[in-house]
């Protein structure tokens, strides 16, 4: 059943008014105004089109609210938690148990993707419509449906109707884990059951999910001040959520302090930086951050907000001013890759004791107990880093599916060569050099007779590297100088082409949907809003080098083309950025990129037309 | 309840017109006319301020909420424990911030009057809540819808906007309530809400009509005497009682007087101390000598409920029942508010170590004469 509520309450809307209107004094509303009894009405109709898809988390004690008809349905990580494994039950409002399993994590902001099985292969769940949280505004009204003090034995829903009191609020973590950023303020009550549970607008749109309040002297139950975690966000994380990631937030690695004008607007400086990409993107201590992510910085906790909203490794725009030597301000603005804030939390022994919460149930302990018999534990598979590895293969393996479809290399195993002329930038200055380079990949054609050797000529200089021998100087691995490493970052790539998820021994996986910014050629000054594209991304580690790729995922023909890839040859270091463009047929069937922009940390390296590219199946 | 439901002729021609015709949209809804809340929360939010003084410690908060009562930057607010600094500093709506002064207090309305800006640091033009039409305002009656504004739990700073909470007057009563051991000390009528508002930080917000039109300041989190819950009320702005002065004149004080007054306002003398019927601890304080003498126990009587809670001379009271009390003044004030066969924890310090005793007092023994020591 799909909800779409605001076409029929329109209908509904002009239905009704005559017979609002007329009707002066309603037989079951004796003198009350006829406004008051229609906002009734139609609160009604949408409690009753909402209420299908509100979910009892019974294994743990919660609530939760299912978002897509195959049954992927949002809770609260602490819900799932208590649930002590990744198989649970959850009842609906047609009064009955489906199994289901923990497919996403988002420990710090306190999400989890469950899925439930349908009762038959192919049955379709109802399912709440996402809508956009920050159209709120305090002194909206709002639903809160879930399952407080576990009141439901049918698993209908308990309903609570209040007023939205403040969007956009910060609350902090305990520890690292359950920061609520961007969260919305409700008076609608919610108590211990209700986490994890929906917040619906009065168009029915799922708006939030329930998960917190301030309590202090009455213990937990509702004291006027609920939160929900802002859907916005979760969408943020939602693909990654979907890949049975474990997600972590992210950081800026420097510390901010407001600066204490009386009477001024607050200014935002970084009083502390540690190795990161911020720092090597030019921002030192005493710095303004002036923007993030397109936004002005007005607080701290606005600032908190904003970098709440992101899952760790997304790049995104900052805005920074300083003042010069010569007594002048200069303003930055540059992208930057989010760090994680998690790194810390994995490496102590044991969980932190969150807070206050309406949490049911129990504290997890340590460890997990072994998987009880279900259905749903087909659906589940262990690795280190995931919530649930299964879903990530499944992720995987639809994105591969999509990316064959623009060329099917996986024959051609041999030696691949690349025949390019363009410009190159590095260390010739902005208007660059015309030049001749030319690369090859030799199967097996490394020393030992087992691995590959990469060769180039670029501007008439050799290069030659054997991606997979210890005996390479670091120099070498990043050769071609000031590329960060085109070289390997061909070998990767061919990898990908040829050998897809076994190319990669050490990692494969999905990773979500994260912003890209193809550049566009001749742009000095690049508006990165109108820069980024959403992308797919598969992230890999191989050779000792990571890798990034970012496929299309543009619901057109291009849907799956590779857009361009990142390979760090030293994770503390800035990759080799490879963006590819001018798709065109090869011979041999498929297509390939025909520009090739390579940058290195805020520079381009070159910009390379592809004259042929050659591939042989294997000897 | 009294909206009219009745329709003018033209109203009703409209709508038949309305209803029939095809894409109706714009002027269906009569409450379109009416704003909604996010408009109100708009309009009422640059009234408010953010508090921050003094507090932090034992669970006392050190923020709060004031309401804005003039363009050039006078601000009502609750009397509490949060006033009592040099530094007090005030958030204003769009985010600056500025140190603030106490100008006026009244403890038998417990409000207090907050000045930002002076003349180095001017401020003008502030948006405000008009005082003296509130105070003219009628009582609204149980039954009407209201909205509360307030900073509570501390959850905005700068220029984040405050929570806003929808409740009904539950009724328009006296006040009697109890903070911990302490009564209110505001005795005359205030509006019962039925929203949470009983929060920390919350007092001193602005409870509103509907529309967004001043009714009352937020109060303290205080206890219902009688059945020791948390009672959410607000004093009315016409607030306006008369006190018997220690002359046996009596005396008006409104929140309007202070308001007009300002720096000019003198608080009334407090009639009466607030005292219980005095207790018996059988604690010997050390002698007195200086102004703030910490409170050293010299000696215990034999028997006495201090005894029986074995404390022992030389041990230094610092709290009583989470109340600091740093000297023997004090000390005897906090206790004068006790009860006979109450119970009382007082924090000790002995031997460099804090230590937690409980005491049930007694009834106060009928002076002897020249007491031995």
């Amino acid at each position: 059943m799909l909800l779409l509520f605001p076409k029929r309450l329109s209908w509904l809307w002009v239905g009704l008014l005559p017979a609002l209107f007329l009707i002066a004094r309603p037989a079951h509303g004796d003198g009350l105004d006829p406004r008051i009894l229609k906002m009734e009405e139609e609160r009604i109709k949408v409690i009753q089109a909402v209420q299908p898809s509100v979910v009892a988390v019974l294994t743990g004690g919660g609530s939760g609210v299912l978002i897509s008809e195959d049954g992927y349905a949002l809770t609260n990580f602490h819900v799932t938690e208590a649930a002590r494994g990744p198989v649970m039950k959850c009842g609906l409002p047609d009064g009955k148990v489906y199994d289901a399993v923990l497919v996403g994590l988002d420990k710090v902001g306190d999400v989890a993707l469950i899925k439930l099985l349908p009762k038959k292969p192919g049955d379709k769940f109802p399912y709440a419509k996402l809508g956009d949280s920050d159209k709120l505004q305090a002194g909206d009204w709002s639903l809160a449906m879930g399952n407080p003090f576990l009141l439901a034995n049918d698993f209908t829903p308990t309903v609570t109707y209040g007023l939205v009191s403040g969007v956009h609020r910060y609350q902090y973590p305990e520890g690292t884990l359950l920061e609520y950023t961007d969260c919305i303020q409700i008076d609608t009550s919610i108590n211990p059951g209700n986490s994890g549970g929906p917040l619906f607008n009065m168009q029915g749109e799922l708006i939030g999910i329930n998960g917190r309040g301030s309590f202090e002297k009455r213990g937990r139950v509702n004291s006027g001040v609920g939160y929900a975690i802002s859907i916005n966000q979760i969408k943020n994380f939602l693909p990654q959520l979907k890949a049975g990631m474990d997600t972590d937030h992210a950081s800026l690695g420097f510390r901010l302090e407001t600066d204490d004008e009386e009477g001024g607007l607050v200014k935002l400086l970084v009083r502390q930086i540690i190795p990161s990409d911020a720092m090597r993107r030019g921002v030192d201590v005493d710095d303004q951050l002036v923007a993030f992510a397109g936004q002005r910085l007005r607080s701290v906790n606005q600032f908190k907000n904003l970098l709440g909203l992101y899952p760790k490794g997304w790049r995104l725009p900052i805005v920074y001013r300083r003042v010069n030597e010569k007594k002048q301000t200069e303003t930055h603005e540059t992208l930057v890759r989010l760090m994680g804030v998690q790194r810390q939390e994995l490496s102590q022994p044991g969980q932190p004791q969150p807070g206050p919460g309406p949490r049911p149930g129990p504290r997890p302990g340590p460890g997990r107990p072994p998987i009880i018999d279900s259905p749903a534990s087909k659906l589940y598979k262990a690795k280190d880093g995931f919530a649930n590895y299964y879903f990530n293969e499944l992720e995987q393996k639809r994105l591969l599916e999509a990316f064959r479809k623009h060329g099917d290399f996986r024959k051609a195993t041999g030696d691949w060569a690349l025949r390019t002329t363009g410009t190159l930038y590095a260390g010739v200055g902005p208007r660059g050099k015309r030049v001749v380079a030319d690369f090859t990949i030799r199967s097996k054609g490394a020393k030992d007779r087992q691995n590959d050797l990469v060769q180039a000529i670029v501007d008439g200089l050799d290069y030659s590297l054997e991606p997979l021998s210890d005996e390479e100087k670091p120099a070498t691995r990043r050769d071609p100088p000031d590329s960060g490493g085109l070289l390997m970052a061909l070998f990767q790539y061919r990898q990908l082409l040829v050998h897809g998820e076994k190319g990669f021994v050490t990692s494969f996986s999905h990773g979500g949907v994260e912003p890209f910014y193809p550049p566009r050629e001749g742009q000095s000054k690049p508006d990165y809003a109108k820069l980024r594209v959403d992308a797919e991304v598969l992230r890999t580690r191989h050779a000792g080098v990571d890798g990034k790729w970012y496929f299309s995922k543009k619901n057109d023909e291009t849907a799956g083309q590779l857009l361009g890839f990142e390979i760090w040859i030293d994770r503390d270091e800035d990759p080799c950025e490879v963006y590819l463009f001018d798709y065109k047929d090869v011979d041999g069937g498929g297509q390939l990129p025909h520009r090739l922009e390579i940058h290195f940390g805020d520079k381009v390296y070159a910009n390379l037309i592809v004259n042929a590219w050659k591939k042989e199946e294997n000897r | 309840m009294n909206r009219t439901t009745r329709l003018s002729p033209m109203m009703r021609c409209l709508i038949v017109l309305v209803t029939l015709s095809p894409c109706p949209l714009v002027i269906l809804s009569p409450s379109r006319a009416e704003e909604s809340f996010a408009q109100i929360c708009d309009k009422v939010n640059p009234k408010l301020v953010k508090l921050f003084g003094a507090g932090g410690f034992r669970g006392l908060q050190s923020y709060g909420t004031g309401i804005i009562v003039s363009p050039d930057g006078y601000i009502l607010t609750i009397n509490s424990h949060i006033l009592n600094t040099q530094d007090l500093r005030v958030h204003l709506a769009d985010g600056t911030h500025y140190h603030a002064k106490v100008v006026a207090m009244e403890p038998e309305l417990d409000v207090a009057l907050v000045k930002v800006g002076d003349n180095k640091l001017k401020v003008e033009d502030l948006p405000y809540f008009d005082v003296v039409e509130a105070a003219k305002r009628p009582p609204v009656e149980p039954g009407t819808g209201v909205l509360a504004f307030s900073n509570q739990f501390q959850i905005a700073t700068r220029d984040e906007p405050m929570s806003v909470q929808r409740g009904v007057i539950a009724s328009y009563s006296k006040l009697y309530g109890r903070i911990g051991i302490f009564e209110a000390t505001y005795k005359g009528d205030v509006y019962v809400i039925d929203a949470i508002t009983n929060n920390p930080g919350a007092a001193g917000g602005a409870l509103t009509t509907r529309k967004g039109e001043l009714l009352g300041l937020i109060g303290k989190e205080l206890r219902n005497e009688l059945t020791n819950t948390w009672i959410n009320y607000a004093i009315p702005i016409s607030a306006r009682i008369t006190v018997m002065q220690a002359d046996g004149k009596e005396a008006t004080v409104s929140i309007l007087d202070i308001v007009e007054k300002k720096e000019k306002y003198k608080p009334l003398l407090p009639s009466k101390k607030n005292e219980g019927p005095g207790v018996y601890t059988g604690i010997i304080l050390v002698a007195d000598p200086v102004e703030r003498t910490p409170p050293y126990i010299e000696d215990v009587v034999p028997g006495s409920p201090a005894d029986k809670a074995r404390l022992r001379p030389d041990d230094l009271i610092v709290y009583v029942d989470g109340v600091l009390v740093g000297d023997i003044h004090t000390f005897h004030e906090v206790l004068s508010r006790y009860h006979p066969n109450q119970t009382v924890k007082l924090e000790i310090q002995r031997d460099r170590k804090l230590q937690t005793v409980t005491l049930t007092l007694e009834k106060p023994k009928p002076k002897k004469p020249a007491a031995k020591k």
